[in-house]
């Protein structure tokens, strides 16, 4: 086990790093040292033994920590780079060439995505809006501050929930920069998606039938803003888009710490359920992601432009075929 | 907590803010020759070009038009834009500083004055031209030739879509296209020249297959909404009056432009059965109606189309009492625009003649166009085939990225 990959490991487990774009970066940057630090054995050959032990990282960090759908795919990408190696590299060369990709996809894929999906989503925001977001996406954040910088009156709205608190990082970030924010729990969104006239979310992936997997509470926004007619936004880059499918949030999702709902920080007087937490009829459940049907979604913003929910088995078909050549 | 003003107030703050845009009422009538230094310029910003040239090509003569013949006639004023429809060409365009004798804008307002001609096409065949007059020697001095003159061209009317998308699809064609090494530029540059007047046939023969694959769903005895003057449309009921079928057509007046009124004159010449309702009378009539039938200025990429102010009301009638609507068009008119609401589509002022003076306290909406989500349309006719709404999306993917 290299230490660098224990390093995030233990960073996934205790709830330091989360966010589907900082997790993915995080680890290829271990997997980068990772490689650095490798060499051969005796008897076996790069490419399957460092597949293997590349699977076995990804083991250990499954253990700490399921995966994201994004991380997922930037591991389909990393096992795909490493089968591509030619054979008559030699180990330092391969490796370099390994880490040079891994390089391209965070910048390509990540970054410079992100600041695609900034570009278009910006002019979807006029002078006069009141914009709403749910939790804290790290490409909203930027649309958001972007927008600012680019002169334009707003004023935006952060949804938050327990028991990640989430938005609340956000909000300090925005306000720092001089936003103008309103701050309220998601009990409350249906109270005030009568001002608003559009929500950004962000994604955590989005499934081939236009569903969008995010943050638990995603779907509730949606919903609301769909019955009073506001538009929904999703940003999301196209490395998180998954072929696969999903009706609703239960059939494959992950599951927090149940002591989370049943305690509240900073609040010993609520004690409840104190006592009650091993009971067999009991279940507390901590969903962290709900799926959102494609319905309540105006369009999703892509790297590769503003689409409907229904073109995302197109931009999956033509990504995998990018995956192939490149 | 904040509370959001009430939208009106805002919208009036911000237009006393800006600079008070001239009357447009009093511009159609007497606006000044364009000068010099702005003859690049569209002298009328404000009103949409390609409203007007649908006006004069389709509409009924109004009682401005009227008055500003008598006007024409009596005093001996410059020649200015709005005597296009007597055929007069403003003499803005000669003498332009001597530095191009070519103006691509030119051409392509001769072009866009037949009517038979839709306007993606008369954009191109103006670029067509622009190959034709080129000096340049290799591709690239070439395609940024091209991409100059469609600039111009798109600023020079803001608010047409066909015509952006028009442009943008000859230039994604060169583009494309110009990355063949063994060619060497000649045949290159008469490979693009052909294509371009192709195009043009293009546009007639896909009004054909736009109208053959549209008469299976014209059955006998059935009741058609129409809305709005497309040559798409005529043609498909052109069609399926050659081809025997019993069916009548209901057609909105269509105001401003009372579009119907001519409508209904070429319908009556092919002996179809016609009735004219006046817009409010659509709901009213909607249950004797078996299927809505309009064109597109464009179709947008989330499926949606915008056309014609009142479309999208025909629509919301439609929907809730189940009638399907379908929308004939070509593929070139497929634009990678994405609204979310009907104010996200940049505006297309156009005058409305009410034919008695209003006070000038009163606003009145002047938008010639509005936004159809596609939620409440059934089908497209294109030349691609029948499509449903969210295939657009994919053609606009496959030929943009």
């Amino acid at each position: 086990m290299h230490p660098a990959v224990y390093k995030v490991g233990l960073q996934y487990l205790s709830g330091d790093i989360w966010g589907g774009n900082a997790r993915c970066i995080a680890m290829f940057q271990a997997f980068k040292e990772a490689i650095k630090d490798y060499s051969t054995p005796p008897e076996k050959t790069l490419i399957r033994d460092l597949t293997a032990r590349i699977s076995s990282y990804v083991s250990f960090l499954i253990e700490c920590r399921p995966l994201s759908n994004s991380m997922g795919n930037a591991i389909k990408f990393l096992k795909n780079r490493i089968a591509k190696l030619p054979l008559v590299l030699s180990e330092s060369e391969a490796k370099a060439t390994l880490m040079s990709d891994v390089d391209r996809f965070i910048n390509e894929k990540i970054i410079i995505a992100e600041k695609v999906i900034v570009k278009h989503a910006v002019t979807k925001i006029r002078d006069g809006d009141v914009l709403l977001t749910y939790g804290a996406s790290s490409v909203v954040e930027m649309i958001l501050l972007h927008a600012h910088e680019l002169g334009k009156q707003f004023r935006v709205v952060v949804v938050d929930s327990r028991p990640k608190l989430e938005g609340q990082l956000l909000l300090r970030r925005l306000v720092r920069k001089g936003l103008s924010c309103t701050y309220t729990h998601v009990n409350a969104v249906s109270c005030i998606m009568q001002e608003v006239t559009r929500v950004f979310l962000g994604a955590s992936s989005v499934l081939s039938n236009g569903t969008v997997y995010s943050r638990v509470g995603t779907a509730c926004v949606a919903m609301v803003a769909h019955a009073f007619r506001v538009p929904v936004l999703v940003c999301c880059e196209a490395y998180k888009f998954h072929e696969r499918v999903q009706l609703d949030s239960i059939c494959f999702n992950e599951l927090g710490n149940p002591e989370a709902i049943s305690k509240v920080h900073g609040r010993e007087d609520i004690n409840y359920l104190d006592g009650f937490v091993n009971q067999e009829k009991l279940q507390l459940l901590n969903l962290v992601y709900d799926a959102t049907p494609s319905d309540y979604i105006s369009m999703i913003i892509t790297d590769y432009g503003m689409i409907p929910p229904t073109s995302v088995p197109v931009i999956v078909r033509e990504y995998r075929r990018e995956h192939l050549w490149s | 907590m904040w509370w959001r003003s009430a939208s009106f107030i805002l919208d009036r703050q911000q237009e006393q803010n800006a600079a008070v845009p001239p009357n447009p009422e009093s511009l159609l009538l007497s606006s000044p020759p364009p000068s010099m230094a702005d003859s690049l310029q569209n002298p009328k910003p404000d009103i949409s070009a390609y409203y007007q040239t649908r006006a004069a090509h389709h509409a009924v003569v109004t009682s401005d038009w009227l008055a500003q013949a008598h006007a024409a006639v009596s005093i001996q004023t410059d020649d200015d834009d709005s005597s296009v429809i007597d055929g007069k060409i403003a003499p803005a365009a000669g003498g332009r500083g001597g530095d191009k004798a070519f103006s691509v804008i030119d051409e392509f307002n001769s072009w866009r004055k037949q009517p038979d001609l839709a306007e993606a096409v008369a954009a191109i065949r103006a670029l067509a031209a622009v190959i034709k007059a080129s000096q340049a020697t290799t591709m690239m001095e070439l395609e940024i030739e091209l991409k100059k003159a469609s600039d111009s061209l798109k600023a020079w009317d803001t608010t047409s879509i066909s015509l952006t998308a028009g442009c943008d699809l000859f230039i994604r064609y060169v583009t494309r296209t110009s990355a063949l090494e063994y060619e060497d530029f000649n045949s290159a540059r008469s490979r693009l020249i052909e294509r371009a007047e192709k195009f043009g046939e293009i546009s007639c023969k896909a009004r054909r297959i736009i109208a053959m694959l549209c008469q299976d769903f014209i059955f006998d005895g059935c009741t058609i909404l129409v809305h709005g003057f497309s040559r798409v449309v005529l043609e498909v009921l052109r069609t399926a009056a050659q081809n025997k079928k019993h069916f009548r057509v209901f057609c909105t007046e269509g105001r401003p432009d009372r579009t119907g009124l001519r409508l209904s004159n070429e319908l009556a010449k092919l002996d179809v059965p016609v009735k004219l309702l006046i817009d409010s009378a659509v709901a009213y009539t909607m249950d004797e109606v078996d299927m809505v039938l309009v064109g597109a200025d464009a179709i947008v990429e989330s499926g949606g189309i915008i056309n014609m102010m009142g479309t999208y009301q025909i629509a919301l009638v439609s929907h809730s009492m189940n009638k399907p609507v379908y929308v004939a068009a070509e593929s070139y008119k497929f634009a990678r625009l994405y609204p979310l609401d009907q104010k996200d589509v940049g505006p297309a002022l156009r005058t409305i003649d009410f034919g008695v003076p209003i006070p000038s306290k009163v606003e009145v909406e002047k938008s010639a166009r509005d936004y159809t989500p596609p939620l409440y349309l059934t089908l497209l006719f294109t030349d691609l085939g029948v499509l449903t709404p969210s295939v657009v999306s994919d053609e606009l993917i496959q030929l943009y990225l």
